[in-house]
């Protein structure tokens, strides 16, 4: 197992190395003028390239990202250059990361709690009224997009429990519909999935006699029929939990919170190239570690799930 | 003793009471926003996310009173010589540079004009604003490239502590305008080396010598502005905080936040106005704000470099002939065009010049309304009857040379909702009005990325809506996009202006409107000249001015300064929020009143 | 105990060959289980009706093109923001165009948009993720290629292809289906993953049976019911997706009506009550091609299993 451990480490680095290099690539693809903004027309052709001096673009793409990872192997991600002028990119983002994921892992525990119990609940009286209602639920938020209902719980939430609209970390009143709402769709999901992968369960024969031995239903429910539909849920879970960081953009920006949401997306599209490569080598790294992590959780899981070459496995 | 000294005390008293009372009393400002603010470096940024909060920490040499007159700052008086390229500036004594705790840090001195300048010019810096200053300052581009070492052949010198000399390549009557923008704004030498690279990445990394101090600042969070205690003209600040919270959303959510007394001010979107104008409540409250000196004009393409399938030649053939111009000057409906973006009342925003009204003024006379331009400003460039009568000509004419319909190849960008809706309107309305038999206008999607250099820049376009924004307070900055050497739409190479000098009819008369340095008022009639010109030639279809729409504010109108360009509308010196907001009959009010006595100033003004 | 309590049982020769033989079809008795879930072939109809007339609708005599602008022949002014009435069913947008007409337009853009990319997607989908998941030998070269891809944030592919290709119908379906397959592979990958080391399936290939063949009968099969529902949801995944891409500003241009772009158009105005058909009625329709695809997608899975059929 150790081994296996080490070579999808090392695995990991060069998939790291190049993520960050297509993207390094990519990224200077793009337009030469969409670093200067709309002043573009006012400037002479010697402060352009003063500007795309400065800001390192000149050298030859191979140069640069040499450049890139010497300094990265310094430990620095480099400074940003349109978004914040001069600010180290971890300046940057350093403040910004822990409003996310405070948000983001009080929503996926939240989302955890009620979504499986609901699932679950939904899964043992099937058919009935809680599993009709739920599955309005879990209907009604998949088929309204979320930019829609979330406006609309944020204006009609805040004036009906006379709540502040915009977030401020001094105010605790702020902080419950945005963390609320980030849940709503996690709840739907995890209670669409482990109620499938229960109903599933439930038909399999071995419940059948266990059934049939005569076992109390929760014992069954508890003991077989959860365990055993938690497994494909597991692999997710890390890189749910490790996600959080790349925060929400809807919530975010609607309710003012300085997260990372959006973060990725308008450093894209200002072409504000060091802080792009800082955050994709983060979130990156962030993903694949989520997706070792599922395939560890999931083997411990289910014994029978061998992740190294066993008996009689291929 | 005791009677004269009581007596003297309550003289004392009664006089203070009078001059508290006679100070307008202010609430604080509160808003959101949604454009963060990249930096505090104001001597490389030319953005106005940036100039709203550097108009009002840092004050320059001169600033603009709420009537557009140029009054004294931070210079009490200058002259010029003789031959106009020297100006030779007074500085006030006694200003401080305070940190981000209102605590001294130096005086203000001469050499911190030249200590900008130096930091401005030096290429490294990348300065965004370098050009607008080295335009004008004698050597100053010859440094910035490099050909120059030594920075004392430039013009910028500190004579004594307190005068400040510019000297510049040739004369330019409009000299004093610049001075209120980023580029002529002084720094602390001694402190700017200190930070280095770190200057203005913060509120602790900038000086503050203006009306306001940032008191906090949290990017993508929020920002206090507090009064300068310290400031020469405390006196007519009036609002003592000004406090500004981030949100994306803010366009969407500005309104409720306001209605709930949450922020002193808005914009009420055009999506909303008709909403609120139906309400009588929320349309007391509504007023109209103010237009800006942007221009948006549409532009003909001289040199179609498109896809062969818009058939670029064809084009050429057509744009070339006079009569076909003018059919499309005069069939194009911008009052409908000007719908999609302005649905309340669109027609404040239409303008039949290039240059705006209340840019520039000369012995009491509107530049649109000096000579031939008088008479475009005045008329609706719309006319059915005449654009069908240019139409009958322009096929007659063209008849064997073009190929009919003609195709337009029209861009926009589509990540611009209004802009997007507006083209599928003004083509549906040209082609109804000429017949399709005419014309054939085809709207081509291009994305935000990189919009103007894939289509204006690179004449990629056959009519495009393009825009402009004023440098300097005189009309020349409205001829810089149609010159040659410029990437708007290349009239020069127009068939059948040449002139004996190689140069086209307009071009010359731009040149010798610019020769003309010492007649301010006939300077600006040549130049109205030679707009009228380019009008009448229908190189151009003036279009609209920026601002505008309708905004529901606490702000009190008319008392901020008033400049046809810059940054100097962004101060909130001399500004109050009122305890309620203005509304439309109330605020035309004032505003006829404030006309009026602008016309005055005006005409006092001296320069 | 008498005789009489007992009868002689006859041998008959004809009835010991009939023991083999059973006419269980997997794919009837799906369908007979599906036809028993009574909501869902109700939905079934409605989401017949609706695609049904999304194609045909502008056929029907008397519709009006999606972008034309409608001019009120009195006032020249555009009709803007009209509420629904006789003339135009479901009222008009903010420049003048008919609504009803864009929905369908829309609709139909929408749709074909999530067919294909849905289609493409369960194609590479399914195949990556089954070779993934089962041959080991594959699973390095694999997870690289899908850590890099999965890792390139899409708003850069979406931007560069929008400023390559330039904003239309191809290039939305390109940009999604570039990155759209990875869920789906990943999800396969992990339900395998789950099941190759099942008993039954080393005795398959301790029997030699050839990978394909294990997947194609032993795998796949078993994970139809959750295939099934991913699938289903990926249609509305994908309108879902263009909401959002409108959203950030990289979607298809209004002037190509999609729900995407029309239910944020309404979005924006959402704070006008009197505008606010403009939102519900795109909104709609997409919560009806939603809930259908999710009931029916779910339907399907629970009929598929074969411990459901009778």
């Amino acid at each position: 197992m150790f081994r296996y451990v080490l070579k999808r480490f090392s695995q990991s680095l060069v998939t790291l190395f190049i993520v960050v290099t297509v993207v390094f690539m990519l990224m200077r693809l793009l337009p030469l003028e969409g670093y200067f903004g709309d002043g573009y027309d006012k400037l002479s052709e010697e402060q352009k390239v003063a500007a795309l001096d400065r800001m390192g673009l000149l050298d030859p793409w191979y140069v640069q990202l040499g450049n890139f990872y010497v300094k990265l192997s310094r430990g620095d991600l480099g400074t940003s250059i349109i978004y914040r002028r001069d600010v180290p990119v971890t300046e940057v983002i350093a403040p910004r990361i822990p409003y996310s994921m405070y948000f983001g892992i009080f929503a996926t525990l939240l989302a955890l709690i009620a979504g499986l119990s609901l699932g679950v609940f939904m899964a043992r009286k099937k058919g009935r009224g809680l599993d009709k209602a739920g599955t309005a639920y879990i209907v009604l938020i998949n088929a309204v997009p979320s930019a829609v209902y979330l406006l609309f719980i944020q204006l009609y939430g805040t004036s009906l429990f006379n709540l502040p609209i915009l977030f401020d970390k001094y105010r605790v009143k702020s902080w419950i519909l945005p963390a609320i709402s980030l849940s709503l769709g996690g709840i739907a999901g995890y209670a669409m999935w482990i109620r499938r992968y229960m109903v599933d369960e439930l038909n399999k024969d071995y419940i059948k006699l266990a059934r049939a031995k005569g076992l109390p239903e929760k014992l069954i429910m508890v003991r077989h029929v959860m365990r055993n539909a938690f497994v494909p849920m597991a692999q997710y879970l890390p890189a749910a939990i490790l996600s959080t960081i790349s925060g929400s953009i809807y919530i975010e920006s609607l309710y003012s919170i300085p997260g990372m949401g959006g973060l990725l997306v308008d450093v894209i599209q200002r072409q504000d190239n060091p802080m792009v490569q800082a955050l994709v080598l983060i979130f990156s790294s962030v993903g694949i570690i989520g997706l070792f992590l599922g395939d560890i959780l999931m083997a411990i899981f289910d014994p029978r799930i061998k992740l190294v070459k066993g008996e009689g496995s291929r | 003793m005791k009677r004269s000294f009581s007596f003297c005390l309550a003289a004392v008293l009664l006089l203070a009471a009078m001059v508290a009372g006679a100070a307008p009393k202010s609430e604080d400002y509160y808003a959101v926003y949604a454009g963060e603010l990249t930096t505090l470096n104001y001597l490389v940024v030319a953005a106005e996310n940036e100039h709203s909060v550097i108009a009002n920490i840092i004050d320059g040499l001169v600033e603009y009173d709420k009537y557009g007159v140029l009054v004294p700052s931070l210079a009490t008086d200058w002259k010029n010589s003789p031959d106009g390229k020297t100006w030779t500036f007074t500085l006030r004594k006694g200003v401080k540079w305070v940190d981000n705790k209102g605590k001294d840090y130096a005086e203000v001195v001469a050499q911190d004009w030249v200590d900008a300048a130096k930091y401005i010019f030096n290429k490294k810096n990348a300065s965004l604003t370098a050009k607008i200053a080295y335009d004008v300052i004698k050597n100053a581009k010859a440094y910035f490239d490099g050909t120059l070492t030594d920075f004392s052949q430039v013009g910028v010198k500190a004579l004594d502590k307190y005068t400040v000399q510019y000297t510049l390549e040739k004369p330019v009557p409009y000299f004093l305008s610049m001075l209120t923008y980023v580029c002529f704004l002084p720094v602390n030498g001694q402190f700017l080396e200190k930070t280095g690279t770190r200057f203005g990445t913060d509120n602790k990394n900038v000086l503050y010598n203006g009306a306001y101090i940032l008191d906090t600042f949290e990017p993508q969070v929020g920002r206090t502005l507090v009064r300068n205690d310290k400031y020469w003209d405390k006196d007519h600040v009036f609002i003592r905080r000004l406090s500004y919270k981030y949100n994306k959303e803010a366009s969407t959510l500005g309104p409720e936040l306001f209605l709930r007394g949450e922020i002193s001010s808005v914009a009420v979107p055009s999506s909303l106005i008709d909403t609120w104008m139906k309400d009588p409540a929320k349309k007391a409250i509504v007023r109209p704000a103010e237009t800006s000196s942007y221009t948006y004009f549409y532009t003909f393409n001289f040199n179609p470099n498109f896809e062969a399938q818009y058939e670029p030649d064809n084009w050429k053939e057509a744009v070339n002939n006079k009569s076909f111009r003018k059919s499309l000057f005069h069939a194009l409906d911008r009052r409908a065009a000007m719908i999609t973006a302005e649905p309340y009342a669109p027609e404040r925003r239409l303008q039949n010049t290039i240059t705006p009204r209340n840019f520039v003024n000369a012995s009491g006379k509107d530049f649109v309304d000096m000579g031939d331009l008088s008479k475009y400003s005045k008329t609706d460039s719309f006319s059915k009857s005449l654009a069908v009568e240019f139409k009958a000509k322009a096929v007659a004419e063209l008849a064997g040379k073009a190929k009919f319909p003609v195709k337009i190849m029209m861009p926009y960008n589509a990540g611009a909702t209004d802009w997007t809706n507006r083209v599928q309107v003004v083509e549906q309305q040209l082609e109804n009005l000429l017949g399709t038999d005419y014309i054939d206008v085809i709207p081509v999607s291009f994305p935000a990325t990189g919009f103007l250099g894939a289509t204006r820049r690179k004449g990629n376009y056959a009519m495009q809506e393009c825009n402009w924004g004023p440098d300097y307070a005189d009309p020349e900055t409205y001829t810089d996009p149609f010159i040659t050497g410029s990437n708007y739409n290349w009239p020069e190479k127009a068939v059948g202006y040449a002139q004996a000098n190689g140069k086209t009819v307009y071009e010359n008369m731009v040149d010798a409107a610019k020769a003309e340095t010492v007649n301010i008022a006939k300077r600006y009639e040549l130049f109205a000249k030679a707009e009228a010109y380019f009008i009448g030639e229908a190189f151009v279809i003036p279009y609209a001015i920026g601002g505008g729409g309708f905004t529901a504010s606490k702000l009190e109108p008319f008392s901020y300064p008033f400049a046809p360009f810059g940054m100097s509308y962004l101060k909130f010196k001399g500004q109050t929020v009122m305890q309620k907001p203005l509304s439309t009959e109330a605020y035309n009010k004032m505003k006829a009143t404030w006309d009026g006595e602008r016309e005055e100033a005006l005409k006092k003004s001296k320069y | 105990m008498s005789d009489s309590l007992f009868e002689f049982a006859d041998f008959d020769e004809n009835a010991s060959e009939r023991i083999g033989y059973s006419d269980y079809s997997y794919w009837r008795s799906t369908v007979k289980v599906f036809l028993k879930n009574k909501i869902a072939v109700i939905l079934l109809v409605v989401l017949s009706i609706l695609l049904i007339f999304t194609f045909i609708q502008p056929l029907i005599p008397g519709q009006n093109s999606p972008t034309k602008i409608h001019i009120d022949p009195a006032t020249s002014v555009q009709m803007r923001n009209r509420l629904p009435d006789s003339t135009f069913w479901f009222g008009t947008n903010s420049i003048g165009q008919d609504l009803w007409a864009r929905i369908w337009s829309g609709t139909r853009t929408s749709l074909l948009i999530g067919l294909i990319v849905g289609f493409f997607e369960m194609l590479v989908g399914i195949t990556y993720g089954a070779l993934w998941g089962y041959v080991r030998k594959l699973d390095r070269v694999m997870t690289e290629v899908y850590n890099v891809l999965n890792n390139i944030p899409t708003t850069i592919i979406l931007l560069l292809m929008a400023y390559i290709l330039r904003p239309g119908f191809k290039t939305m379906i390109i940009a999604m289906c570039i990155t759209g397959w990875l869920g789906l592979a990943r999800f396969v990958r992990n339900q395998i993953v789950i099941i190759r080391d099942r008993e039954y399936n080393l005795a398959s290939r301790c029997l030699g049976t050839p990978a394909g063949r294990v997947i194609g009968r032993n795998l796949l099969p078993y994970l139809v019911s959750v295939i099934m529902l991913q699938t289903a949801l990926s249609i509305p995944g994908t309108i879902g997706w263009e909401v959002f891409l409108t959203y950030i500003g990289l979607g298809l241009p209004v002037s190509i009506p999609s729900l995407g772009n029309l239910v944020n158009e309404g979005r924006l105005i959402m704070m006008s009550p009197e505008l606010r058909y403009q939102l519900i009625f795109p909104t709609i329709v997409l919560s009806i091609i939603t809930i259908s695809f999710y009931v029916l997608g779910n339907a399907f899975a629970d009929a598929s299993d074969p411990r459901n059929h009778v």
